[in-house]
Order: C-alpha cells, then structure tokens, then sequence
C-alpha cells in the first residue's frame, strides 16, 4: 500500500493494493450523518476474490479481470493494450472523437483547475488516484513514451517516465470506472481539456481492444439489449405481458382504463421508455400513459426487441455498441412511420439518441428525436390538462440529470413544471448546468456486483447526498415527509440506493421519484394520490 | 552580429509554418461525433433548443455576439480560472495579459515601421511609438509578475507540484527571460525602442538590420528562439483553443438530411476499423460494422 503522496509512476511499481480510502478523511456530510457513526461502513472483497480477480487499485471492483496466470500473458495483454492505444490514435479507427481525443491530449497545461469540480475527487478527501488528471496524465505518459516513441531527454523534461506494465494497465482499466463522465470537470477548464473524454476513450479501448467492460454494462447490457430485445433481459412477449399489467394498475389508481397503444403504425411520436422503469418503476410509464391519454398525445410505444428499451450503454465504454443500438431505434421508428421518436425519463438514452448518434444517423433513418420533457412541459404550463399544485403541497427538490442538463442543455422547462405544479419546490445548490452527478453516471447506478454499490454510495454519490440534505435542512425532521424528483432512471437508481445506504427516509423523511409522478399527482381528475410513499 | 536577422527571419517562418501545419492538421481531421457541453454561449441562456418542442422545425438563433463576449472574457481575463481557481488566477492572469500586451506592442512597432517605409516623416508612426513604449513596458512587468507569480505556485502548491514537470518550469523561465531581456534592453539602451522598431523596419525591407547593443541582441535573440520553440509546445492553446471550443464544446450544429454534414458523415462510415475484441468484426467498414449488430 501506498503510504507516502501517490505519483504515476506507482502505478506500475507499486505492489498490492494502490491506495486505501479511509472514511475519515471523506467529505463531511450535514446533518443527521455528521458523526462518524452515522456512516455505513464499506465493504471489503473478501480475500478468494482478491486472488482471483484485479483489484490492487483501491480495493473496490467495477471490472471483473481474472488475474494473468503467467508473464507471458501479462505481455500479451500489455501489447494488446497499446495495440488498442494506436487504434484510438488513428482517425479511422476513433473517427468519432479522433479531434477531442487529440485536443485533450495535447493541450492540458495541469494548472488542475479541475480537481475540485470532480466530485468523486472532493467527496473521497481529495484522494490522489481519483484526481480528474490523474488517469489523463497516466495515458499521455504512455502515448508519449510507448506510441510516439519520445527520446529520453524528452521523456525526463515532461515527466512522462513512467513503465508499461500489467499492474499499470489493470490498475487503468479499474480506473476508467472511478469517473461517470459527468464532464463537471471539462466546465472549469480554461483550455478546454476533458478528461471525462479522455476516460470514455480509455473504456473505449479497453471494450473495443480487449473485450474488457463491467458485465452488466456490456454482456448483460447492451449485448444482451440487442439479442434479447432489452438490457433488463426483457424479452418481447415479457414486455406485452408487463403493459397488460400497467393497464390492470392504472385501471386501479384512476378508476378507468387507458389503452397504451403498441405498434400504431404511423403514430406521431414513438415514446421509448428506459425498460428498468417497467420493472423498477411501473408507476412512470403509466404516468405517461395517463397524462398522454388525457392531453391527446398521438403516440405508440414497441414491441419490436431493442424498442421498447431506450437505453443505450454503448454511450459510456463502446461506440460500436452505441451505434448499434442507435441504429435500431431508428430503424424500429422508420418502420412505424412515426414522425419523432421521444425519449422518456432516462438521461442517458437522451443524450445517446438526440446528440451523440445525430452523427451516425443519416438519409431515412434520421429521424427527429426530442426529450419527453419540452412535451411534458407544453402540456402541463398550457394546461392541456388540469392540475391542482396543493396536492403536491411537500417540499420537492429537483436533481438535474448531467445528461439531460449539463451536456444536452435541457435546463428550465422540469423546472418550470415544477414551479406550476409543486409550491413547495426548492433547489439544490449548485444547479442546473453545474449540477452534480447523482454518483450513478455512465454505468455505475446499474453495477451491484460485489463492494461496487459501497464505493457508489460512499464516494461517489457523497456529494449529491449532501445536496439532497442540504436542500432539506429546514424541513430535515424524519416526519416531514419530501421527495426528490430525479427525472432520469439511472439517477433515479443511483438515489434509492443511496437513500437506502444511508437509511435516509427513517432518518431524515426524504424519498424519490420521477417528474410525470407529480404531474399525475397533481391531476385533478385522478382523485387518489398517485405517489406513493415507503412506509415506516 | 550579422547572425541576429537570419535568426529573426527563422523564427518567423517556422512560427507561421509551425502554426499553419497544426491548424491544417486540426482542419483535416474528420468530422467527430457530437461532444458538447453547457452552457453554450450562442445558445439562450443555459439552455439549448433542445428546450423546444419540434426544435428542429424553427428557425435557428445562434447568438453569435454573446460567444463573441464570452470568448474575449475567456482570453482577456481568463474567465474559468477567475471563477474556479482564483489562487492560480492571479499569476495567470498578469501572465497571460502581459503576454498579450507584448503582442500589442509588436503589432505597433511593427505598425510604426510600416508607416515608415511606406509614409515618410509620419507623425503617426511617432505616436504609435510611444503607445508602443507604455504597452510594452506595461506588457512585460504585468508577464514578468505573471512568470514569478507561476514558478512560486508551481513549486509550492501541492497540488501543482507533483504535475509540474521540468519543462514547464522550462517555459516559465523562458518566458521570463524573454520578457527580463526586454525590460534591460528598454532601461539601459533603448528608452523609446526606436532601435527596436528600426530593426523591424531593416527586417521587413531585407535591409542590413542588426543592432551594436548587446542587450538589444540578447533580447532579440531570445525571442527569436522563443518563436522558433512555441509552435511545438502546448501553450500554441492560445490559437487552438479555436477548436477546443469552437469545434468542440460549442459544437451543437444538428445534423440535417441531405446537408453537408451528412456527406462529411457517410464518407466517416466508410472507414475500416481494425477493432479486435471479440463483439467487433475487424476489417470491415465503419457502418457494416454497427449495422450488423453483435453475432
């Protein structure tokens, strides 16, 4: 273990375990967790697993890389991996960010303006290993020594000595999960360097070179999205049966029957849900169902397999993947003959669609796409359909999903929802563009296996916790019960296990949910609460 | 010191050949996939059109005014280091400002000597002398508090120490040298820097230029060697910050049926990727690769 200030060149000399976080020194939370007592302890991997798998980084474990079992292979891996670099660094290979790649590489002036917009870096203590440049300054030391081939004069004056080994590539790979490409870090920069980019490369070389990715985010994510039809494992009859469901419950709640239409050939809007609300959250997409229904919306959802799940992981480790899916979606809506395809609550399957694959789809399979929130928003401040705000009268604070907000711009319209339909809205600090990650991003709300979820909870989700009770400070007494409205599926996940974590709703009365929940709950017509609390 | 104009004439051409091949190196990139982030200042504020309900039917504003202002609060001032790194802001930015002044005070001298091959007996070209005096000192006492200023961060600051590396202690002290040269030379032999100006005058007309003063050659010199040295460092960030920004983290331009940017596209797909892990089929163009789906 490291004792001493970590510097680069441990990464690849130092033996055992980089760095070990001690809870201590992590970013003090407000009140009712301002005492060492009140935060859960992490969990340790247990000693068959530390044998069997990498995990010398920081003792917690996103990849699963089963350990080399002989030199020669650790060469082989290590070869592989600056087989990978060279094919980031060549445009046709990384056409899709071959020029930010480049830009960012080569122009950081590690004035570390950065660091303290990171949250995962601020709320660990200010722990060396997760310093936004820290694994940017790792990978340009590699690529000037081991790609462009520097001399040694060159070498020494940049500080860019470090040894390629397999300690340092297994360690870099753990590491490329340790950020969620929140790009908070990205903002502050004067130059404009990213080093959120510069981590999505270096997933992107692990997954494209040497088939090296979180299972959940890759085999039981988007493989398992484009075989079976959804990254949930949902498969197409599972989906119909799972509306019939939806239809029996809203029929409950509201005392009438909605019909969602499925497959409506030439419907306006193709609405995508993220399919783990279908299972995690029913209640979201019968609130569209709901508010589609009483505003007139002419929309279908799909049965067709990649359709009826918006999600797109290949935004966060593989362009092949995202394009794949992407390539999908449109295809499903060109098909149907709609005129937009709409993207429910998940930021992610936002930004993937709407930005990121505007540059993949072209001729008849580009096709408009928008978030569901300018729609949402339409409906709900024209008052095409009527809403009482006194039944959303609990203090309510809004999470801004990065996706959505930060990197697609979508900042007032939730918010202006809000204002109308929940009088005791308030936000949290800072907002909006400069919001902070629910700790979830880019994978980490859908990776539970082994201490991960500790790691979440404990560090990089700290900062959007504190945000939560600081925004409830005055109403913090578990008796007041509010609620904070994530509109985004992996934020809503990152946030229930958060509060779980912590036991937030005994402690301090705070619960989640989505923005079509309160609109609902605020529907006039819709006589019994449609947000439902935990029970004590 | 016959060497001291060929030296000059180095410097220039492999400052312009050296800033010319990396901008032509960034334009012949291919197009990239979208990669913005907010707030974009062409944009309404915060936000973006994707705010709007059927965005892509209404007309685009781009409000190129306020990327203009945001820009030059960006250059002039260096805004982000202001906001959120206000230690390092107050070396970085008399830095940055006296480099920018030095600038100007090139331009005038050069303005000046201009004016007197072209505008004999000007009174103007004297004038912008003595513009030139006030911005040229101002410029390299504000640089030279910038370089001390840097080197006392760097070397101190914990969390700039261990990235700091030789050569950027290197450039700082470059830098100050170039710019202590200045100040001397101004002190002890060129009060008006009217030797200066006639030196530039003698470089652009390919006249005899040299100068008898030591300090006026050393100064020279120096910055003659500096822009031989800055096109292949990280700080030409000054003129690529055009892509940074511009290409990038501005770049929210929607891809349109049948535009231009969907040619640029189509011809990206063609590409031949060599991608080995298992999920990808290597060899094949970029677009059968993701339309083929994982086998």
């Amino acid at each position: 273990m490291k004792k001493n200030k970590l510097t680069l060149k441990d990464m690849s000399t130092a033996s055992g375990q980089l760095v070990e976080l001690k809870q201590e020194e992590f970013m003090k939370l407000p009140n009712p967790y301002d005492t060492p007592e009140a935060q859960p302890p992490l969990k340790s991997l247990s000693d068959e697993v530390r044998e069997k798998f990498e995990c010398d980084l920081d003792g917690f474990m996103a990849i699963k890389i089963i350990r080399p079992k002989s030199r020669e292979e650790e060469e082989r891996l290590v070869n592989k991996f600056l087989d990978g670099l060279r094919k980031l660094l060549s445009k046709e290979n990384n056409w899709t960010f071959f020029m930010p790649l480049m830009l960012s590489l080569e122009y950081c002036a590690k004035c570390q303006t950065c660091s303290d917009a990171c949250p995962i870096y601020v709320s660990s203590g200010k722990n060396e290993v997760y310093r936004p440049t820290f694994r940017s300054e790792a990978l340009r030391s590699i690529v000037d020594k081991y790609i462009r081939k520097k001399g040694s004069l060159y070498l020494k004056m940049t500080g860019n000595e470090i040894e390629l080994n397999w300690k340092m590539v297994a360690r870099l790979a753990e590491l490329a999960y340790r950020c969620t490409l929140c790009r908070r870090c990205a903002q502050t920069c004067p130059i404009g360097v990213d080093n959120g980019l510069i981590t999505h490369e270096l997933r992107k070389l692990f997954s494209q070179e040497l088939g090296i990715a979180p299972e959940e985010i890759h085999a039981k994510g988007s493989v398992q999205h484009l075989q079976k039809g959804s990254s949930t494992g949902m498969i197409k009859q599972a989906f119909a049966d799972t509306l019939e469901f939806l239809e029996d419950d809203i029929e409950e709640k509201i005392g009438r029957r909605i019909t969602m239409p499925i497959d409506k050939k030439g419907a306006e809007i193709l609405l995508i849900h993220n399919a783990g609300e279908y299972l995690s959250w029913p209640e979201n997409p019968s609130a569209f169902a709901i508010i589609f229904d009483a505003a007139g919306v002419d929309y279908t959802l799909s049965s067709e397999i990649v359709g009826y799940d918006a999600v797109n992981y290949g935004l966060w480790y593989d362009d092949f993947q995202l394009a794949r899916v992407a390539l999908k979606h449109a295809q499903i809506a060109k098909d149907l003959g709609v005129k937009k395809i709409v993207v429910g609550e998940c930021g992610h399957a936002h930004k993937a669609i709407s930005v990121i694959a505007d540059r993949i789809l072209i001729g008849d399979l580009n096709i408009p796409r928008e978030s569901c929130i300018p729609i949402l928003e339409d409906i709900v401040v024209n008052e095409k359909i009527k809403l009482d705000p006194r039944k959303n009268n609990f203090p309510v604070t809004l999470h801004d999903p990065c996706n959505m907000v930060r990197l697609m711009g979508i900042v007032e319209p939730q918010r202006r929802i809000l204002r109308k339909i929940a009088p005791r809205f308030r936000e949290m600090e800072p907002h909006g563009v400069e919001n902070y990650c629910c700790g979830g991003g880019s994978g980490f709300a859908i990776m539970p296996s082994l201490n991960f979820p500790d790691w979440r909870s404990g560090v990089s989700a700290r900062m959007k916790f504190k945000q939560i009770l600081d925004a409830f400070q005055d109403v913090i007494d578990p008796s007041i019960k509010k609620m904070v409205c994530a509109p985004c599926s992996n934020c809503k996940g990152a946030i229930r296990d958060l509060l779980a974590y912590y036991n937030a709703w005994e402690k301090t009365g705070i619960a989640y949910t989505g923005l079509v929940e309160f609109i609902v709950n605020a529907m006039v017509d819709v006589k019994e609460p449609y947000i439902e609390w935990p029970e004590f | 010191m016959t060497w001291l104009p060929y030296l000059s004439y180095i410097s220039v051409l492999v400052l312009v050949v050296g800033i010319f091949a990396k901008v032509i190196k960034y334009l012949r990139m291919p197009i990239h996939l979208r990669w913005e982030l907010y707030p974009i200042p062409h944009e309404k504020k915060d936000g973006s059109y994707f705010e709007e309900v059927d965005w892509w039917k209404k007309p685009r504003k781009k409000h190129y005014l306020n990327q203009i202002i945001f820009m030059a609060q960006e250059i002039l001032f260096i805004r982000a280091l202001y906001h959120h790194n206000r230690k390092m802001w107050y070396a970085s930015f008399p830095f940055h400002f006296g480099l920018y002044l030095v600038i100007g005070w090139l331009a005038l001298l050069v303005g000046g000597a201009l004016l007197k091959i072209f505008w004999v007996a000007s009174g103007l070209a004297e004038t912008l002398l003595a513009v030139a005096v006030v911005v040229g000192v101002t410029g390299m006492i504000l640089g030279i508090i910038g370089c001390v200023g840097l080197l006392i961060i760097r070397a101190t600051s914990s969390d700039l120490h261990g990235y700091t590396a030789p050569v950027d202690y290197f450039n700082i002290l470059f830098i100050f040298a170039v710019l202590g040269s200045g100040i001397i030379a101004w002190v002890s032999a060129d009060p008006r820097f009217s030797i200066v100006q006639e030196y530039i005058r003698r470089l652009i007309t390919f006249s005899a230029a040299t100068t008898t003063s030591k300090t006026i050659a050393w100064h020279i010199a120096l910055f003659s060697l500096f822009l031989i040295y800055l096109p292949f460092t990280h700080m030409t960030h000054f003129f690529m910050k055009y892509f940074m920004w511009d290409k990038v983290r501005f770049e929210d331009e929607p891809n349109f049926r049948g535009s231009d940017m969907e040619g640029k596209i189509a011809k990206a797909l063609t590409y031949t990727q060599n991608w080995s892990a298992p999920h990808i089929q290597t060899g094949k163009k970029w677009s059968e690769t993701a339309s083929k789906g994982v086998e």
